[in-house]
């Protein structure tokens, strides 16, 4: 992996790297062949949750805050942009962006905990408080979010087209998420990346190469609730009703044990973990017990034996799973 | 020639400990200033009272003739103070040249809708960047390991990376703490040499703690000797040698 | 009526101490906090509900049994899951003990499926009328049972060589190790007596309370709750958070509003993290920069 630092070939190099990048989304195109409706759907399912751990890792893997908030992130976009469309009438594709950036918001107001100075397993357990705050909040404000009952997401349209099979949520979710991971990775792979990261690493130090730290950890809090609120959006016109139990502790965990199994700190890892773990689930759904033994079974195996994620282990032998914090 | 950095009468007090008391001193461009002292005599205390991680109980702290005192560490090192830490700080999971990316940070012209959108002037500023990177790490021997992550490096080299990091954005003042501890001695002439041309050649105005006496006698061209958060000398290398009260305090003691 | 809701706040918080001091008992020997705890409570409830039900054994024998399986779990887990991944980061312990959670309440779901269990009847105890106030007889048996394990075991920690030895390594592992303390055996045993006590915990819910795979995450979170307002890692600080915090319920579920009763532990968390981060009885960590 030796590069010159030659100016003459650097545009040939960004080419390659940019070209890899969309590699898998281009080959993603030609996978409806392949699937019925309800294989479908589950792919949809992964599209989302390639965004809720891609979103996490940011505050959890690159920043090294145990925020875990990001239950609180989904749910909000989910019904934000459920309520946008149910109540305001909005089409999909005007209701998901503030979604979002609702999503945003409230990984603004996760940001002042951390700043004040409240760490470790103290900050994990109050921002548990809250996305467990924010259920109650979805359960009793039955005005609004309709309680427990859910929230009924109409039928979801795109520029006028409506979002009737899975197929045509795919694509739309494929072009979303697309964009979401590429912008992810264009921020990790520069200064504001770097930043967060040494803040993880050694926030004094990062202080005293002029780094505003506080700004940053911020922004790592903010784009982290934007891309999950994004999923949030999503997860709702997929699944079609917002129900309060789909953003409990037990789904928290599971975003945890994505990030983790993919490996902390690795966008790539972060893609492959989701795309493993919303396998599993969907795989054992007709068999109470089965699935969840399988899941613990499977997290153990990879403590032991994966300690450092999928990633890290592919790495060794495909060096496009490290994760740089430059751009070639 | 006016000073670079002034402290005026700089008193740090925590609850119950003095750590400095009434301290001054100045630091000049292209000058080697050494500060030495006993275990506990407040020299990093002093270093954290200059880069703003410690606040200052009285007294001022001028930089380029700006106060400096009050402001937090990162605005401190944006107007040119740059320092290193006792206990390392390079970033472990970063690479060397990620490393010296970071030094660089405040210097690169991208920002973050230019960055989230792959914008043509933000991708530029960091090619850029990189390219400076390179050419800083190379100079120093250690751009075949600008790959590695740092703390798979040798001693050695990770001091010279954190050397390298901190100069990145060729501050006028450089606050170095202990940086030979634990080289190997071809290690520490270079180390030397490096700060003598960055001194001499560069102007850059160097503040020094470090207990390897030789260090410090070769390397520096003014020594400063603190002992219970006092500033208790100053002079020339050959006046503190023979400095009685500094006798007393320190050298020569076994 | 006030002083019948402390009442029942302190039955339902004695639960809530016992959680959390085997939580903490944990805590405190291995810095792991047990986030599989609350599903080891329902895994002994489950398991004294087996024995009694499909098994016919009388409830104290099932509820033995339901101690002993658990203590055997936990000494497990930490010798044959936690011990191997010593090297890696934290997390991966907290991890660790969220995949047994899983894997405990798959097991049972898989057993049980979605229906919830009434236990038939143990305790036919009358209540006690004292003035205004009614002692149910379950409140007795929890408080009892309860008070006597917690007796028990501050005899045993303050009063036994086995409790001196125990807070020497609480205090310094690495004195313990060099006066001769097996240290890994030690870890082995806390995770036993932690788990163990989770599973006095499930034993005493389970005549009371209805019983469903997922009940496991109510006490979890009350477990730290009660941990967090007692101060983390303090043993006399778990009993007096969980009492406290079951009276917190009970009032605020009366005075204001019972949909609060489900978030009670939250809001205590919350307040305390920003009031006074270092709980009743928790002292201060010292940060060096």
């Amino acid at each position: 992996m030796v590069s010159d630092s030659s100016a003459r070939s650097l545009p040939v190099r960004l080419a390659a790297d940019t070209r890899l990048f969309y590699l898998l989304p281009v080959l993603a195109l030609f996978v409806p062949l392949f699937t019925n409706p309800y294989t479908q759907f589950v792919v949809n399912l992964m599209l989302v949750y390639v965004l809720v751990a891609v979103g996490f890792n940011i505050v959890i893997g690159n920043l090294g805050q145990l925020a875990f908030a990001n239950t609180a992130f989904f749910g909000i976009g989910a019904y934000a942009t459920g309520l946008l469309m149910a109540d305001a009438g909005l089409p999909f594709w005007a209701a998901l962006i503030p979604g979002g950036a609702m999503g945003a918001l409230a990984g603004f107001l996760a940001s002042v905990t951390a700043q004040r100075g409240i760490r470790i397993y103290y900050l994990a357990i109050v921002t548990l408080a809250f996305g467990e705050l924010m259920r109650w909040v979805y359960i009793h404000a039955e005005g609004i979010t309709r309680g427990t009952d859910g929230l009924p997401v109409p039928m979801p349209t795109v520029f006028g087209m409506s979002l009737d099979t899975e197929v045509k949520k795919f694509y739309v979710f494929l072009a979303i998420a697309t964009v979401v991971v590429k912008g992810t990775s264009n921020l990790l792979r520069s200064r504001i990346g770097r930043a967060i990261v040494a803040i993880k690493d050694n926030e004094l130090a990062t202080a005293s190469l002029g780094i505003p730290t506080a700004r940053y950890i911020v922004l790592a809090f903010v784009w982290s609730g934007f891309v999950v609120g994004i999923a949030g959006g999503m997860f709702a016109i997929l699944i079609g009703r917002v129900v309060p139990d789909s953003f409990g502790l037990i789904e928290l965990i599971f975003h945890f044990a994505m990030v983790m199994v993919g490996g902390f700190g690795s966008l790539s890892g972060s893609v492959l973990g989701a795309i493993v773990l919303t396998a599993v689930p969907e795989y054992f759904r007709s068999f109470p017990g089965l699935e969840e033994m399988f899941f613990g079974v499977l997290l153990v195996l990879v403590l032991m034996f994966l300690p450092k994620g999928l990633a890290s282990s592919f790495a060794r032998y495909l060096p496009m799973f490290r994760q740089r914090f430059y751009r070639k | 020639m006016a000073a670079l950095l002034e402290l005026d009468n700089v008193s740090v007090h925590f609850a119950g400990l003095k750590a400095l008391t009434g301290v001054s001193l100045q630091a000049r461009r292209g000058e080697i200033k050494a500060v030495i002292g006993p275990n506990g005599a407040g020299k990093t205390t002093l270093f954290n009272v200059i880069s703003g991680y410690v606040g200052a109980t009285s007294g001022a702290i001028t930089f380029q003739g700006q106060h400096i005192h009050g402001l937090t560490p990162h605005e401190i090192a944006a107007k040119g103070v740059r320092r290193t830490f006792q206990n390392g700080g390079l970033f472990g999971e970063m690479t060397a040249l990620e490393n010296v990316l970071a030094g660089l940070h405040s210097k690169i012209d991208s920002g973050f809708a230019g960055l989230l959108f792959g914008m043509r002037a933000a991708h530029a500023a960091e090619c850029e960047a990189l390219v400076r990177a390179r050419r800083l790490l190379d100079p120093l021997g250690i751009g075949h390991v600008a790959h590695q992550l740092a703390r798979d490096l040798s001693g050695g080299q990770q001091r010279m990376v954190e050397i390298v990091r901190t100069l990145a954005t060729d501050p006028p003042l450089l606050l170095l703490d202990e940086p030979a501890v634990g080289l190997a001695p071809p290690v520490r002439d270079r180390l030397m040499e490096i700060m003598r041309r960055l001194a001499g050649e560069e102007g850059v105005s160097i503040l020094l703690i470090e207990h390897a006496i030789d260090l410090v006698m070769k390397a520096s061209d003014v020594i400063v000797v603190l002992n219970a958060g006092q500033k208790i000398a100053e002079g020339k290398p050959e006046e503190i040698r023979r400095d009685r009260d500094v006798l007393e305090a320190y050298l020569g003691r076994g | 009526m006030f002083s019948q809701l402390i009442l029942s706040g302190i039955a339902q918080g004695a639960i809530y101490a016992l959680v959390a001091l085997s939580m903490t008992v944990v805590y405190r020997a291995t810095t792991i906090v047990n986030f599989g705890h609350g599903d080891m409570v329902m895994a002994g409830a489950f398991i004294a509900y087996l024995f009694v039900v499909l098994l016919g054994l009388p409830f104290l024998p099932a509820a033995f049994v339901a101690v002993v399986l658990l203590f055997i779990l936990g000494v497990a887990i930490q010798r044959g899951l936690i011990e191997p991944i010593k090297a890696g980061p934290h997390i991966g312990f907290a991890m660790m003990s969220i995949a047994v959670g899983y894997v405990l309440r798959g097991i049972a779901r898989a057993g049980w499926g979605r229906e919830v269990l009434p236990m038939p009847r143990v305790f036919d105890i009358p209540p006690i009328f004292v003035g205004d106030l009614i002692l149910t007889g379950d409140s007795l048996v929890v408080i009892g049972v309860v008070a006597t394990f917690l007796t028990a075991f501050f005899v045993v920690f303050h009063r036994t060589r086995i409790g001196q030895v125990i807070q020497a390594v609480y205090q310094s592992e690495r004195g313990a190790a060099l006066i001769g303390i097996n240290v890994r055996a030690f870890h082995c045993m806390m995770w036993g007596i932690g788990v163990a006590m989770a599973a006095i915990a499930g034993v005493l819910l389970a005549p009371i309370t209805l019983l469903y795979p997922d009940l496991g995450a109510n006490f979890l979170i009350r477990g730290f709750a009660a941990m967090t307002l007692g101060g983390f890692g303090s043993l006399g600080g778990a009993i007096a958070g969980g009492i406290l915090l079951g009276v917190a319920e009970q009032l605020l579920g009366f005075y204001v509003s019972t949909k609060l009763i489900d978030i009670a532990a939250y809001l205590v968390i919350i307040s305390v993290l920003i009031l006074r981060p270092v709980g009743l009885f928790g002292k201060a960590a010292i940060v060096r920069v």
